[in-house]
């Protein structure tokens, strides 16, 4: 259990060296309009969480599964659905191409780490179908195929997640080191209450639910951020890649 | 749990040339009220155009709608409403109004369907269930606007619910996918994450199936122009992106449906130009 707890709070620290600090996820295009400020932020990531959070953390906890019990096969065919679903699911390119890029690379570093058939067996039918392996499925399916626990590794999803977009917004916003824990501090329980919802979606005592009626049950409304991330790449100045 | 429905409309309608070198032609297959197609014209392109009718005025609560759309082989159809899609007050004993369109677009065929808006009123519960299934060198330019509600009745985010549901699957994978699960009154859409200052949005999606990545990178850079010209941040924002595969999505936030209906057209006639070397035909009616 402490192995598996040490393991889970290095794959999630910002340091996993997988570039994810080069990414806001368009936050950056708010901040630049000056319509992200220090005021409003904690509420901006708050309704983040609760959209564009819980998809993901119903995505990871799914992933999860897909590599099913110590020593069982990895259910190939529903981790590439879930794959090409979450792709389907998110509108903007750079958005889009930052998860696959931080899911490509989150597997291919703990493959170096550690190796396991799931995770070799997870990306090369990725590769052979050419689908894009996205960063909340490949954190889901580490965690299951080294067993850490299903609730830890959700959360853990989450609170990097916001971690990471709470780093990008000290770069944005003039708000320092102190507010920012001040932020994710008094965010923990909203952390816990999104990766609960999911369960109503995907309960644990379904460990397969149908997919599509996974998909049917969650929803997630961010325009604002959707738009922020296609207007992207035309700011004249930007420290991020998305 | 209310389960009383109201009507029960149905609507089927398959396009396409009986034999190749036929004029493509209309075929309703059922229709039963509120939902009705007259007929359809030929456009200057030989489009087919219809205009789908509800003879409700609007969907009531616990109204069951159900359109199919089957686009043949080789032939280009554009569907649109009569007017704005009203969506009327919520009635407790009965259940959510719902529509749920299925589409087909076989190989070479191309579907313009380019609805009205869509208006929730005061107190509206809505489930909107949208299926797209695009063959191989599929074409489709699908918008939809939805508005906040009566603005003239000062009613802005007065609906109960609003479930919109939408997949487009190319090849038999999802190349969009959306899930929207709006409840104003718990989870305000004021939010900067969500609408922020903005009361409409639209989304445009353009698809040809088959083309290379590369085509659509090229084409989001050049509505990328026209969404930087069209673009006021205090009124209008307006984005563009290349979806998973064969296809972009055009996608709007504004605070009036004027600009969104003067918009949307600029965004088709440049991907319809650099996708089939074609002008768009509008639509008859009066915008």
């Amino acid at each position: 259990m402490s192995l598996a707890i040490l393991r889970l709070l290095h794959l999630a620290d910002s340091t996993f060296p997988i570039g994810a600090t080069a990414h806001s996820f368009g936050l950056e295009t708010l901040a630049a309009e000056g319509v992200l400020t220090p005021q409003n932020l904690q509420s901006v990531l708050g309704d983040l969480l609760w959209e564009t959070g819980r998809l993901e953390a119903l995505f990871g906890r799914l992933a999860y599964r897909c590599a099913g019990p110590e020593n069982a096969p990895l259910a190939v065919d529903r981790w590439l659905q879930l794959n090409l679903w979450l792709a389907g699911l998110k509108p903007a390119r750079e958005s889009r191409e930052a998860s696959a890029t931080l899911g490509r690379r989150f597997l291919q570093t703990v493959s170096h780490l550690e190796t396991t058939l799931t995770l070799q067996q997870a990306q090369a039918a990725a590769r052979a179908a050419t689908v894009d392996m996205h960063y909340c499925t490949a954190f889901g399916l580490v965690g299951g195929a080294l067993h850490l626990g299903e609730e830890a590794t959700v959360l853990a999803y989450l609170q990097q997640s916001l971690m990471g977009l709470v780093s990008a917004c000290l770069r944005l916003l003039p708000i320092g080191q102190g507010r920012a824990a001040e932020i994710l501090w008094s965010m923990k329980s909203q952390v816990v209450a999104v990766a609960t919802a999911t369960l109503a979606i995907a309960p644990l005592d379904q460990p397969t639910p149908d997919l599509a009626a996974c998909i049917e049950g969650v929803a997630a409304f961010t325009p604002m951020l959707d738009l922020a991330s296609m207007r992207h790449p035309t700011l004249a100045t930007r420290l991020f890649i998305s | 749990m209310p389960t009383t429905h109201r009507v029960d409309g149905r609507l089927h309608l398959c396009f396409g040339r009986p034999d190749p070198d036929a004029e493509a032609q209309l075929q309703i297959k059922q229709q039963t009220p509120p939902l009705r197609v007259i007929r359809a014209f030929p456009t200057a392109d030989h489009t087919l155009l219809a205009h789908i009718h509800n003879v409700s005025g609007g969907v009531l609560g616990g109204d069951q709608l159900r359109l199919c759309v089957e686009v043949q082989a080789d032939t280009q159809v554009q569907l649109t409403s009569t007017g704005a899609t009203r969506v009327y007050r919520h009635r407790p004993t009965y259940a959510d109004a719902t529509q749920r369109t299925t589409i087909q677009v076989a190989a070479g065929g191309v579907l313009e369907y380019l609805p009205d808006l869509l208006i929730p009123y005061a107190g509206a519960r809505y489930r909107q269930v949208t299926q797209i299934d695009l063959a191989d060198n599929a074409g489709l330019f699908y918008w939809e606007i939805i508005a906040p509600g009566r603005e003239a009745h000062h009613e802005l985010f007065a609906y109960e619910e609003l479930h919109l549901q939408l997949d487009i699957r190319a090849a038999e994978r999802p190349i969009a996918v959306e899930r929207l699960h709006l409840i104003p009154a718990t989870k305000p859409l004021q939010s900067l994450a969500r609408l922020g200052p903005y009361r409409y949005f639209a989304t445009f999606y353009l698809c040809r199936v088959g083309l290379p990545p590369a085509t659509w990178l090229l084409l989001e850079k050049a509505l990328q122009e026209i969404a930087h010209i069209l673009t006021d941040q205090q009124t209008t924002l307006w984005g563009v992106s290349p979806l998973p595969a064969h296809g972009l999505s055009v996608r709007a936030l504004s605070m009036n449906s004027r600009a969104l209906l003067a918009g949307l057209p600029h965004f088709w006639q440049a991907a319809k130009w650099a996708l089939y070397g074609q002008n768009v035909v509008m639509p008859r009616k009066v915008y």
